[in-house]
Order: C-alpha cells, then sequence, then structure tokens
C-alpha cells in the first residue's frame, strides 16, 4: 500500500475573482499526525471543505489513497471528520451519538459494537456510554464528540480545529487524547488550525499555510529550525517571532535599531530580519549585538515569563525562565542591555517573503 | 478603599450548590484574581459581590458595613464585562464623561477626570473619535475607562480580555496591568486563564466546587501548591503526578522509578499518597551519568521560546519533562534523568500537600 494517504495538486479556488487557494499542494502520509496551519485568513476553511468534498474546487486534484476523487460527492471520499463544533444530538445516548456516523453509511451491529468499544477504550469514557450528553462534564462532552468523529474505521481523518474556544486544560488533556489516538490508530490525522500552540504540540508534520499556498512543509522540528519564508517562521512558534525591516549593503543588515553582518551579498533595500524569542538574551553578551532596551510587560506563563521589551520605536519579545533568578534582575533597571544572537537571525526578502541568508556576526 | 469581607456566602440554584460557605477577606487596594474552571463559582462569587445575585445564606460587608442585600447601585462599585459596553454614535470622550454627568461634578472636574483616565489608559489620541472607528480591545479600554472615572471603591472584572480579538489582547493587558499599579481601588478580577491571572494578580484566589482551595500570590501558588488541584491548574503543562503504585515506603523513606535517591520523610512517609514533580524539575541528560535513572522518550513536542516537552516513560510512568531546544533535539530514544528531593511535593490521600 502507498504510504500517501491524501495528496493535492495545485489546487484553485477563488470566490469573485479572488484566489482564495491559490495553486495549493501538498502530500499527507499514512501513520502521520500531520498540522496545517495557517493564520486567520490564510485560506483553511476552505481548504478543508474542498478536501472533504462540499466545495467544489476551479482546477487542481485531491487525491486520496492513489484515487483522484476531485469531481466525487463528500460521502464516497471515506475520511473521517471531527468538526470544529461539538453539537451532540441531546436525546441520544452517548452510545447512539457514537454509532450516529456508521448508522449513515449503515453499518451491522457488530461493527458498530466494535466501534463503540475501540473508540471508548482509546478515549476513556467506557462509563458513559449510556449517558445523556447533559449529564456530562464539558472534557467528556468534547471526547465524546471526537469518539464520535473517530468511530468511522478508515485510515483518514480530518479535524478541522476540534479545540478552537476550549479553556487551556481541557485543550491540553485533549491534546495528549488526539496524539495517542493517532498512535495507537496508525492512521493518517490531518489537522487544520490557526493556533501555533496547537501546532507545536501536536504536529509530526506540518504545513505552513499562508495566502493560499502551502509555504513550507517538513517535520515540525525542520520547519521549526529551518524556517523558509517569512511565514513560517511567524506563524509557527510561540510566542511569535520578532520582525524587524531594514536594508542590506555591503553584506550588513541596517535597521533603526541595530546592524549584523549577513551572508547576503546583494545589496537590497526592503528586507525583514526574523529572530525568535530565545535569540534575544537579556544582559550584555560578547559576540551578540547589544541594545539598550526598556520593560513594556512580563506575562507570567508560569515557568516562564514572556518578557516584552521596547528598543527604540520597536517591540521585541524574549523570554526568561523562572528559575533564572540572576536574569530577571536585570529587568528591575529602568533600562537595561538585550543581546540579540548574530547566528539566530534570519533574513527575508520583503517582498516575496522568501529567506535569503542568515546572519554572521556582530559589526 | 474597601477590604470586602465574606462570611459563610452560599448560593444555591436548585439543588446545585455555586458557591459553598465561603468565609474569606479580599485586601482593599489591591488585585484579587478569581481564578478556576468553568462552573467553580467564580462569576456567581462576584456576582454576589456586586449584587447582581442575592446570596442563599451568609453575609458580605465592605469594610464593616453589611452589603448583602444593598442594591448594586448604592454599592459604590464599578464593572467591566466580557463584551465591551459602549455607547455608539458618540466620541470616545462622549463615552467616558456620561456617567459623571448625573454626579453633580463641575465641568473642570469632569474634562479633569476624563483626561486623567484617558492618559492612563492611552486614549488622548483618540478621545475624539468615534467609538465605532475603534477595535475591540480600544473600545474593552473605554468601558474601563469610564469605571475608573467615576471613582468607585471597588472595581470588578469579569473576564474582560477573553473576547477581545487577538491582536489587540496584548495591548489590553498591558495596559491593565499599568492601571492596576496605579489604581487604588478594590480590584476583583475573573478569569479562567491562568496566565492571565499570574500575571496581573497580587493574589490568586484559586476556586474549584465553588470552594476558594488557596489564595496566595502567583509565585507562591505556582511554586507551593497546597493542592494537587492547584499543581495540576497552573503552570502548562500542569504538575506531574506519581501515583501511590509507583511509590515503595519503607523506614520512613520513600522511592519511586522516577529518581534513585530515597527520600527520607520520616513520619509523614505513611500518609503520602501522590508526589508532584513539574516538568521543569527532571533534569535530562543524552548520556548515562551516575546517579540518575532511565527513560524511554515516547514523543517530543516544541512548547514556549522553543524548549522541547519529552512524553518520558518509566516503564509504564508516564511523565512530561522540559529541555532546552538544543537538547531536545539531540537526544534520541533513551535518556537519564535526575529530580533533587526539595523539588518534590507530597501529597496525602485528600490531595493536600504535605
Amino acid at each position: 500500500m502507498s504510504s500517501i494517504a491524501l495528496e493535492v495538486r495545485n489546487l484553485k479556488k477563488s470566490y469573485d475573482g479572488k484566489a482564495i487557494l491559490d495553486n495549493l499542494s501538498f502530500i499527507a502520509k499514512v501513520n502521520d499526525f500531520s498540522v496545517i496551519c495557517g493564520k486567520p485568513g490564510s485560506g483553511k476553511s476552505v481548504l478543508v471543505r474542498t478536501i472533504m468534498g462540499l466545495e467544489s474546487v476551479d482546477s487542481g486534484e485531491i487525491i486520496f489513497r492513489g484515487k483522484n476523487v476531485t469531481g466525487d460527492d463528500a460521502g464516497s471520499r471515506n475520511i473521517g471528520y471531527i468538526p470544529q463544533s461539538f453539537a451532540l444530538y441531546p436525546h441520544f445516548s452517548v452510545r447512539k451519538n457514537i454509532e450516529y456516523p456508521l448508522d449513515l453509511i449503515k453499518a451491522s451491529v457488530a461493527e458498530k459494537n466494535d466501534a463503540v468499544t475501540r473508540v471508548s477504550d482509546l478515549l476513556n469514557i467506557g462509563d458513559l456510554l449510556s449517558k445523556k450528553p447533559n449529564e456530562l462534564s464539558g472534557g467528556q462532552k468534547q471526547r465524546v464528540a471526537i469518539a464520535r468523529g473517530l468511530s468511522k474505521a478508515t485510515d483518514v481523518y480530518v479535524l478541522d480545529d476540534p479545540l478552537v474556544g476550549l479553556d487551556f486544560k481541557l485543550r491540553e488533556r485533549l491534546i495528549d487524547d488526539l496524539r495517542r489516538s493517532q498512535e495507537e490508530l496508525k492512521v493518517a490525522f490531518i489537522y487544520i488550525t490557526s493556533d501555533p500552540t496547537e501546532a507545536l504540540s501536536l504536529a509530526k508534520s506540518v504545513f505552513i499555510l499562508a495566502e493560499g499556498k502551502i509555504v513550507q512543509q517538513g517535520s515540525l522540528e525542520d520547519v521549526y529550525d529551518n524556517p523558509t519564508t517569512q511565514s513560517s517562521m511567524s506563524t509557527l512558534g510561540f510566542p511569535e517571532a520578532n520582525f524587524i525591516s531594514g536594508s542590506i549593503s555591503d553584506s550588513i543588515f541596517q535597521s533603526d535599531i541595530f546592524k549584523v553582518k549577513v551572508d547576503v551579498s546583494l545589496s537590497q533595500k526592503n528586507v525583514s530580519a526574523g529572530i525568535r524569542p530565545e535569540g534575544l538574551l537579556l544582559g550584555e553578551h560578547p559576540d551578540a549585538i547589544n541594545v539598550k532596551a526598556s520593560l513594556v510587560l512580563m506575562e507570567n506563563l508560569g515557568s516562564e515569563f514572556a518578557v516584552y521589551l521596547r528598543v527604540g520605536g520597536t517591540q521585541l519579545i524574549t523570554v526568561v525562565s523562572r528559575s533564572d533568578e540572576e536574569t530577571l534582575k536585570i529587568l528591575d533597571s529602568k533600562t537595561f542591555t538585550v543581546s540579540l544572537k548574530p547566528d539566530a537571525i534570519s533574513i527575508f526578502d520583503a517582498n516575496s517573503g522568501s529567506m535569503i541568508g542568515k546572519g554572521l556576526s556582530n559589526v | 478603599m474597601y477590604d470586602i469581607i465574606l462570611k459563610n456566602v452560599t448560593k444555591k440554584f436548585g439543588n446545585l450548590t455555586a458557591v459553598d460557605d465561603i468565609s474569606f477577606t479580599i485586601p482593599k487596594s489591591s488585585v484579587t484574581v478569581l481564578l478556576g474552571p468553568s462552573g467553580c463559582g467564580k462569576t456567581t462569587l462576584m456576582r454576589m459581590i456586586a449584587g447582581l445575585d442575592t446570596p442563599t445564606s451568609g453575609q458580605i460587608f465592605f469594610d464593616d458595613v453589611e452589603a448583602t442585600r444593598v442594591p448594586t447601585k448604592r454599592r459604590n462599585i464599578g464593572m467591566v464585562f466580557q463584551y465591551p459596553v459602549i455607547y455608539r454614535g458618540t466620541s470616545v470622550r462622549r463615552n467616558l464623561e456620561l456617567p459623571l454627568l448625573s454626579e453633580k461634578l463641575s465641568k473642570a472636574e469632569i474634562t479633569k477626570r476624563v483626561d486623567e483616565v484617558a492618559e492612563l489608559l492611552g486614549l488622548t489620541d483618540v478621545l475624539s473619535r468615534r467609538v465605532e472607528e475603534l477595535d475591540n480591545g480600544t473600545r474593552q479600554k473605554i468601558a474601563v475607562g469610564r469605571e475608573v472615572a467615576r471613582q468607585p471603591k471597588i472595581i470588578l472584572f469579569d473576564e474582560p480580555i477573553t473576547n477581545i480579538d487577538i491582536t489587540a489582547k496584548l495591548e489590553l493587558k498591558r495596559s491593565l496591568k499599568e492601571l492596576f499599579s496605579r489604581l487604588q481601588q478594590t480590584i476583583i478580577y475573573v478569569t479562567h486563564d491562568q496566565t492571565e491571572a499570574m500575571t496581573l494578580a497580587d493574589q490568586i484566589a484559586l476556586m474549584k466546587d465553588g470552594l476558594i482551595i488557596q489564595c496566595d500570590s502567583p509565585k507562591k501558588i505556582y511554586e507551593s501548591p497546597k493542592t494537587e488541584f492547584a499543581g495540576w491548574f497552573l503552570g502548562t503543562p500542569g504538575m506531574n503526578f506519581v501515583p501511590q503504585e509507583f511509590l515503595t515506603v519503607q523506614d520512613s523513606s520513600i522511592t519511586s522509578p522516577l529518581f534513585s535517591q530515597k527520600i527520607e520523610l520520616g513520619a509523614k512517609s505513611k500518609i503520602v499518597k501522590t508526589l508532584g514533580v513539574r516538568a521543569e524539575a527532571i533534569s535530562v541528560s543524552a548520556q548515562e551519568v551516575k546517579g540518575t535513572v532511565n527513560a524511554t522518550v515516547l514523543r517530543k513536542s516544541i512548547g514556549v521560546g522553543g524548549q522541547f516537552l519529552l512524553d518520558l516513560a518509566y516503564g509504564p510512568l508516564l511523565v512530561k519533562a522540559r529541555v532546552p531546544h538544543a537538547l531536545g533535539r539531540s537526544i534520541g530514544e533513551k535518556v537519564w534523568t535526575t529530580i533533587e528531593s526539595q523539588s518534590i511535593t507530597f501529597f496525602d490521600e485528600a490531595g493536600s500537600a504535605i
């Protein structure tokens, strides 16, 4: 069997002359947790609807398990679907709710029983099967809804932003449940979200969606460490990476707040330097670019603080560990030094968004 | 400004006890955040302080004056809600001064208060703009400003950031933090978001099932949770728990597959039922080091600031550990770990810290 669960080739879809999906291509593999991550407005919901067969495409191909299904209707695609909103049928028991997608495809009683056992074990809801939705807590309801989405035995499941709007403690638990479910079922999960923390905590493979295109795909770690576009760097990371606009001449990047030697020889007027929060260090460091900063806000994340700084007219963010008391003391001064690590800087063409080089050293 | 004193306050809705016999003092001129999951009673408690709900039993005092049944408008409080309340079709200045017009203040005093509060919240430049031209974060600032300008003794905030656009959230948070540091009012702030709570609070009152289970500074409540629930609720991820089946108590000391040392606890060791360890308290090494224990890496994911979060298995015992990016990138399937004894919290049968 092919290891490709879903291949999307050159998908195009426009509304009123505006391209929503713009020559979009990607490949999602079997036994992989693929997360498509894009900011609001990047084309996520239209992409989901075309994959599911709820929306036609202008051109391009949608290929499930090696078979072109582009014009086929939704019911024939054999995809499991876990939607954004979790409405359970209030008059059905948990068992009936889970069986519902199987009733639609006229599954036998034995098949339904097998499915209920399988998903209720997976999501630990075996003792809730005879209850009605209004007897369940919020977290239990979400689990039942996920179980219902997984009840159809297939090899590809589309998860359409299923954790959006849930409180963060519930999300933490469901993230573990979803990862374990994918690993145990060994199927393809294709998960769509705009939340970088969900992408970072769920994905094995990640696909960055920006302006209707997949601009980068790869393993989570590779995309995080080697973003090839500014969209990749800004979409995948928490807190979001810092971007500083400037220009390059004589292999020097120059902005309002710092300069750095870069491996780009061509002069360019319109570029952007990206640096992740962890590329900024409080206090002075040799060989780094040291600039003066003042404190805007410390956000207390628990084990870390997200520290928002002002350098000249630019706001930058860095992260400091709670246990690093010496570094936290630096923030007591009205102004202090913050250093940017040259090798943590990526240079992007501000027009195309492509990465064109890296920072080399202090000048 | 007022201390707010709750004496045996209970609120029932039919069979449901939303607030369960709470006796508690909210100190004046400080920021108290009521934090907890949905259904914990935090909003009901705030509504009783506001006078929007009446307790089924118990009393509420503002300093030494009983307020239990005093109508909302005579309580001298301000309120900010989830969705910004604004008066459309008028300017920001008009929005801020409207409640002041009925308070028999001089024109000069009204102008002074509006200018001051606009300055505090960074609204000076938009005072003459119409409110519908502004994003909902700025609208929420207007709603906050209107309450502050009235100069009540208490200001209540009911999840004021929750429904604000993500792009405007940070600015609103920064603005509230700055505002709170300058105000003298008693502030009560309700949220389910631990980050917001830890960022804005002087003290966090953590609620569960209608009770306040711990009230401490953000630092104290994170570092010294009094219950398993507090350890789990604060932090992303919450504290790891090692249940009794993975603990061996022998001669007043405790061992576990999670660490190599014997921890001496004296007589207390007999009542230990669970251990709690934060993800960042587990030191991870890619090589075998003396005094460490072996673990299998089941999963890796990326957390705040590029740190790796590891799902580790010690046989059937699963825990999460947090490591720097470079180490997370380089490790394989096997790691070796240690935990310092003093970073372990011990809980008894009831889930209370020992």
